[in-house]
């Protein structure tokens, strides 16, 4: 078929409609935006295709290139959940994307030549129909967006200057602070769907605790003197983004410690700086992406990911860690790669022919995918103990 | 058969064959009744001058690589029917890869199936349309040379579906005995000239060659090798748009380039010409020389003034005209006869102005699509 621009795009949001309210209802019976952000990303995407790439290279469109663009697409909003940290399960997200294809295929070559016998010959235009698409699609958008914004957590503001803690959140909000924002005393989140961002934690048993949230997003926070970890998740679903944490001066304290939520959504620790501590970022049976932090002067282990956790340690600085400075341990299964890792130190005080100055240590049964990484001016650079392994990407 | 129409009737579809068919049947699928439509033609069979034609040149597939059937939606076609059928898949995946080629039998029992169906018959009116006058709010059909039916019809919509207006031979050969159109029933003798290059000519050399016979092929110039005579945006609104958009000067001269002879490329052609070439039994030629037969695989006469109908209601109208061609609006309606009371549209071979194939069942639909969109919007219809 010889699409028209505007037939490509009729069609793609006739075919739309019903996979967008479909989502619509998803996002109200499960009380999540994923569904709707996934037909979104869906549905932007196709729509760039046509106007960018399908328009001007495929003046005709055989039946079967649906197939070969249906996965450039499928990759593309893939892409876009990824990169948009949009909590779509993989599963239901590829039914979704599946399903929505299919209908687009049998409507495309048999619902719309049915009930508009010229379907064909206009090149995918709808007529008034498609007209009225074209109006009520924007009009969707910004429902959706005011909905979305109508449903927003409530914002709290607080004002530059020492707030005494524990403050504790048992309800979605967005905790917002100004420039010189300081809680004394720690946070502890109990509720999904909560942002805290933009203030500084001090002291406190750990400087923000989550405790079973989910939805949990801790941006631009800087945490020190915190008694135990920096940040303590457990059973919980975060992402920490651009956070320093300090803990230095105190031998028994964590940076990160994210646990016991393999059952969760992955997390995310990306863009933080962690100076000292026992361990610099840690998870225990957790899935989680560790990338792009500065760790360093830790006295354990520098990142570790342990306790069967799964995931991906990328484009992280690490230097001067005492012993190890990456480690994937006890049946965990890590992805390794374009990190630098130098200056380690071995432990000699611990006799323990572990902490010899590892650069990177898979140990007891872990599986660690080992990427170009700079493991520099380490004793020993990469090692596997206690039948684990290391495997080149 | 035919019935004799001494109302006023509101359609009328002038030709029989394909193109007239095709739109009956996108008629009958707006819900007009087989009474409000006649179709004049002296012959009720809507392929009696398709099958003859394809017999003659021992066609056994449909040219079109895609699913070219009468049907008035696009789906299903034929593809999925036979899918259906007979419970496989790969008529849907040969479709889905322009590779579907139902048979010619096939075709004609689908004409057939549908001719029944529709209630074709009722609505056929055995007579000749000699003229077609405007007259207020309508047009005046002059019947003549029929078996049924003579005299004068009002109707308010027409659609001239007159085919092609006879075939076309090189002047020089007119004369000639040994002489048989490609279209015209022939056996094959030993020694062939085939004149032209297009799909009718290349069918004629593997069926000669096939019959054991030595062909020349006598061409004036290389036939192009495409799927299909039309770029394929040409059958849709987006290569449309700019065809409308056009000078006439422009057109005519596109219109002219695409008619050029072409066949599709492919082995299956190639691999026989290579095996007889290299047996001495095929070569190229640029006239024919003392073969036993020449064929003319010359095709049709080309341009409205070889077709006395619409010739005369040029003449008589003072119609636009292009060359060959009979000026269209963009919906193969003619525009200066056709307004929010009456109708005068072309479909088939006389409608290249609007559609340049629409001599294909595509383009039979396509003036037939919009006929049938006039003729819904007539409250007096």
């Amino acid at each position: 078929m010889s699409y028209t621009l505007r037939g490509r795009l009729e069609s793609r949001l006739a075919a739309a409609l019903l996979p967008f309210l479909a989502s619509s209802a998803l996002a109200l019976g499960l009380g999540a935006w994923w569904p709707v952000e996934l037909a979104g990303a869906m549905i932007g995407t196709g729509l760039a295709f046509d106007v960018g790439l399908y328009h001007r290279l495929l003046p005709y469109q055989p039946a079967w290139a649906a197939i070969p663009l249906g996965l450039l697409e499928l990759t593309a909003t893939m892409a876009l959940v990824r990169l948009f940290d949009i909590a779509a399960p993989l599963e239901p997200a590829l039914w979704f994307f599946v399903l929505s294809w299919a209908l687009a295929q049998v409507l495309g070559h048999a619902g719309w030549p049915l009930v508009r016998l010229t379907y064909a010959e206009d090149g995918g235009e709808l007529g008034r129909g498609g007209v009225g698409l074209l109006t009520l699609a924007p009009t969707s958008l910004l429902l959706v967006l005011g909905t979305a914004w109508a449903t927003q957590p409530p914002t709290v503001h607080l004002a530059a200057g020492v707030h005494q803690g524990p403050i504790v959140i048992t309800s979605s909000q967005i905790l917002d602070g100004e420039p010189g924002t300081i809680v004394e005393g720690g946070i502890v989140v109990r509720s999904d769907d909560v942002t805290v961002r933009d203030l500084a934690v001090i002291g406190g048993e750990y400087g923000i605790e989550v405790d079973r949230a989910d939805g949990v997003l801790l941006e631009n926070v800087s945490i020190s003197d915190a008694k135990l970890d920096g940040i303590h998740a457990r059973r919980a679903s975060v992402t920490i983004r651009d956070c320093r944490i300090d803990s230095l001066g105190n031998r028994w304290a964590q940076g990160i410690d994210i646990s016991f939520s393999n059952d969760k959504h992955p997390s995310r620790v990306t863009g933080c700086t962690v100076v000292g501590g026992l361990e610099g970022i840690v998870t225990h049976f957790t899935m989680a992406k560790i990338d792009r932090n500065h760790v360093s002067r830790t006295t354990l282990r520098a990142i570790s990911m342990t306790e069967m956790s799964m995931g991906e340690i990328s484009g992280n600085e690490v230097w001067d860690a005492l012993g190890v400075g990456i480690f994937c341990n006890d049946m965990s299964m890590c992805e390794i790669e374009d990190n630098v890792v130098v200056a380690t130190r071995p432990d000699r005080a611990s006799g323990d022919a572990a902490r010899r100055g590892y650069g990177v240590l898979s140990s007891f049964h872990a599986e660690v995918e080992l990427g170009d990484n700079e493991l520099a001016t380490n004793p020993i650079p990469v090692g596997a103990v206690a039948d684990a392994h290391v495997v080149d990407k | 058969m035919g019935r004799r129409h001494s109302e006023l009737t509101g359609v009328a579809i002038v030709g029989g064959g394909l193109a007239g068919f095709v739109a009956y049947q996108t008629l009958r699928h707006a819900g007009v009744a087989a009474a409000e439509i006649a179709v004049f033609d002296p012959d009720p069979d809507p392929v009696g001058a398709w099958r003859p034609r394809a017999e003659a040149i021992r066609q056994v597939r449909m040219r079109s690589e895609s699913d070219g059937h009468c049907y008035p939606t696009s789906f299903p076609g034929l593809a999925p029917r036979e899918a259906v059928r007979r419970g496989e898949l790969m008529p849907l995946v040969k479709t889905a890869c322009n590779r579907y080629r139902p048979s010619v039998a096939e075709f004609l029992r689908h004409v057939d199936e549908l001719r029944v169906r529709s209630g074709w018959d009722e609505s056929v009116v055995l007579a000749r349309v000699d003229g077609v006058t405007a007259v207020a709010g309508g047009f005046e059909l002059d019947l003549a040379g029929g078996t049924a039916a003579t005299g004068k019809r009002l109707v308010r919509h027409v659609l001239l579906a007159t085919g092609h207006p006879g075939h076309a031979l090189p002047a020089e050969l007119e004369a000639d005995p040994r002489v048989v159109h490609a279209y015209e029933p022939h056996r094959y003798a030993q020694r062939i000239a085939v004149v032209g290059a297009g799909m009718a000519a290349a069918t004629e050399w593997l069926n000669a060659l096939a019959a054991g016979a030595t062909v020349v092929s006598v061409r004036r110039r290389e036939p192009a090798r495409r799927p299909l005579n039309l770029p394929r945006t040409l059958f849709s609104k987006r290569g449309l748009a700019r065809f409308h958009s056009t000078s006439a000067d422009a057109r005519g001269e596109l219109l002219g380039e695409l008619s050029a002879p072409s066949y599709p490329p492919g082995h299956e052609w190639d691999d026989p010409l290579e095996r007889a070439a290299a047996e001495g039994r095929f070569r190229i030629a640029e006239s024919v020389d003392g073969e036993d037969q020449i064929i003319c695989a010359t095709g049709f006469r080309r341009g409205y003034a070889h077709d006395p109908l619409i010739r005369r209601l040029v003449d008589e109208h003072g119609l636009e005209t292009h060359h060959r061609w009979l000026i269209l609006a963009p919906d193969s309606t003619v525009d200066r006869l056709t307004d929010a009371t009456r109708t005068l549209a072309v479909a088939g071979v006389h409608g290249q102005w609007a559609y340049p194939a629409s001599d294909t069942l595509a383009g039979m639909k396509y003036a037939a699509r919009r006929f049938r969109r006039r003729v819904e919007a007539c409250r007096t219809r």
